[in-house]
């Protein structure tokens, strides 16, 4: 890390998806000799970095790679050229029902979902009375999650994200689940997280007036590279502009 | 390795707790639930027992614990190992969400099958006592027999977990290779008694599953050693293995999700 106050640090990211196909046997043994060179750059070299407790968002077309980089900096793969340095900060990628095994109760993923994610059983223990609460589902924690509504299954999968808190939260689209009045508190709640002012993020987003209400900068990818990165004021005009 | 450690050391719980909550899903979906970890292993040492008493009309002392404890063994390795082919795509929803060292997940299948295994050989224990086997101190050699078996099976279930992504059809092929050496491994014949000449001796040595089956009959029912040099062969073999596919994992488990 070269600046203490960066959270991340992304230098020269390139990341290629090669001719790593899925393929038969009978095509595998044909093609032994001649591997097809055929490489898909998904991220062409873009770097930047994201001060400690800032709120950054990610815009871009279709297919230009933003979520790729998403996944990158959460150390789903890692980058086949350049570095994504995140220092000791805890990262995860905000995606609802991580690992849910179905046939076992509610309170059981929580465990499941929660280790995936990196936090340790005490951490749980500790945080698993207000995921419980937040969650709204009431009796059903302690029954199958299969017989959950789809309303409940996504209740209960985004509260176990937004209450087992990372340093640093990337958020893919930012989410809104359940009833009406859910989404308004899940949304707060989604707030409340990326406000807090320890906490970094970044965000991917289509709708520019969520990034416009919550982020400090945003970076605008396009087919790979940086198109502009400034403040929301500066670059979401023009972004618009350009994809209208 | 010493990120194998580290990353052991992280996730072992989650591989504990993911190990109870199938084994715990597995049983809420049958009538007889956890009766049948007892009955499955049961009746198919009953289904092979008949077959070879009474239609083919051989037999080895003790026949049914002999028969037993080949099925116990075999039924862990093969169980591992034929899951781990579709392993990765299988968990396509963890994989492509967080990071997980992939060899967790191979390790929480062999803790379900090994789970199952302890039952059984509790079973074999049993069945020792019924048919009131004398036991020798040699039973001891059971532990280095058992971590000798663990390691090859993680270690081939690794590897094969590693093909099995990119290479689609393997699956069918692992099962084609699994069910010959079945008959091969020697779990309801004996290969030193009923094979012999060179092949016997192939069939024993080269296959590390018929030794260690064959071994863990001697030092069970038969009051034997085990083949001493020939399973600290195979234990180096498996450790050199294990530290094999762990490497490849590390190195390729990231273009898992570019694929899957």
């Amino acid at each position: 890390m070269e600046n203490k106050n960066n959270a991340i640090e992304v230098k020269d990211l390139k990341i290629r998806y090669r001719c790593l196909r899925k393929m038969s046997i009978k095509r595998s043994i044909k093609h032994v000799f001649k591997m097809q060179k055929e490489v898909f750059e998904a991220v062409k070299g873009v770097s930047f970095d994201v001060p400690r407790g800032e709120i950054m968002g990610i815009v871009g077309k279709n297919g230009s790679g933003k979520s790729t980089m998403l996944r990158a900096i959460a150390g789903i793969f890692s980058p086949d050229v350049g570095t994504i340095d995140v220092g000791d900060n805890t990262v995860s990628l905000l995606s609802i029902g991580v690992g849910f095994q179905k046939q076992v109760t509610g309170r059981e993923n929580i465990y499941l979902s929660g280790m995936l994610l990196g936090f340790s059983e005490e951490h749980i223990n500790n945080k698993i009375d207000e995921i419980i609460e937040f969650a709204e589902i009431g009796d059903f924690i302690d029954r199958p999650v299969k017989t959950y509504s789809s309303g409940m299954h996504s209740k209960l999968a985004f509260s176990i994200t937004a209450i087992l808190e990372t340093d640093i939260i990337l958020i893919d689209e930012v989410l809104s689940v359940g009833d009406a009045k859910f989404k308004k508190k899940s949304y707060n709640k989604m707030k409340e997280l990326i406000m807090n002012k320890d906490r970094t993020v970044i965000i991917v987003s289509h709708s520019s007036e969520t990034l416009e209400e919550l982020c400090n900068s945003i970076l605008w990818l396009h087919e790979g590279k940086v198109k502009m990165l400034g403040t929301p004021q500066e670059v979401l005009p023009v972004y618009e502009e350009f994809m209208s | 390795m010493r990120r194998f450690i580290k990353d052991l050391k992280k996730y072992y719980k989650y591989a504990l707790y993911s190990t109870k909550s199938e084994l715990k899903a597995e049983v809420a979906n049958s009538h007889l639930s956890w009766m049948w970890w007892i009955l499955d292993p049961l009746l198919f040492m009953f289904v092979y027992s008949f077959i070879t008493v009474i239609v083919f009309d051989k037999s080895e002392p003790y026949f049914p614990v002999f028969v037993f404890i080949g099925l116990n063994s075999w039924t862990f390795f093969e169980k591992t190992l034929k899951n781990s082919v579709k392993i990765v795509s299988q968990n396509r929803e963890i994989v492509s969400k967080v990071y997980l060292p992939k060899f967790i997940l191979v390790l929480v299948k062999m803790g379900i099958f090994g789970f199952k295994m302890v039952i059984s050989f509790i079973l074999v224990i049993i069945m020792m006592i019924f048919y009131r086997i004398p036991v020798s101190i040699n039973v001891l050699y059971i532990i280095p027999l058992f971590i000798t078996l663990i390691l090859i099976t993680f270690s081939l279930s690794t590897l094969m977990m590693h093909f099995g992504v990119f290479v689609e059809d393997l699956a069918n092929v692992i099962n084609v290779v699994l069910r010959f050496v079945f008959y091969l491994s020697g779990i309801f014949f004996s290969i030193e008694n009923r094979v012999h000449g060179i092949l016997g001796v192939i069939l024993l040595k080269l296959n590390p599953v018929a030794l260690i089956m064959d071994d863990l009959r001697r030092v069970m029912i038969y009051q034997k050693g085990p083949h001493s040099m020939l399973i600290l062969v195979w234990f180096v073999v498996s450790v050199l293995l294990s530290i094999l596919s762990i490497r490849v994992i590390y190195k390729y488990e990231n273009s898992y999700v570019k694929v899957i």
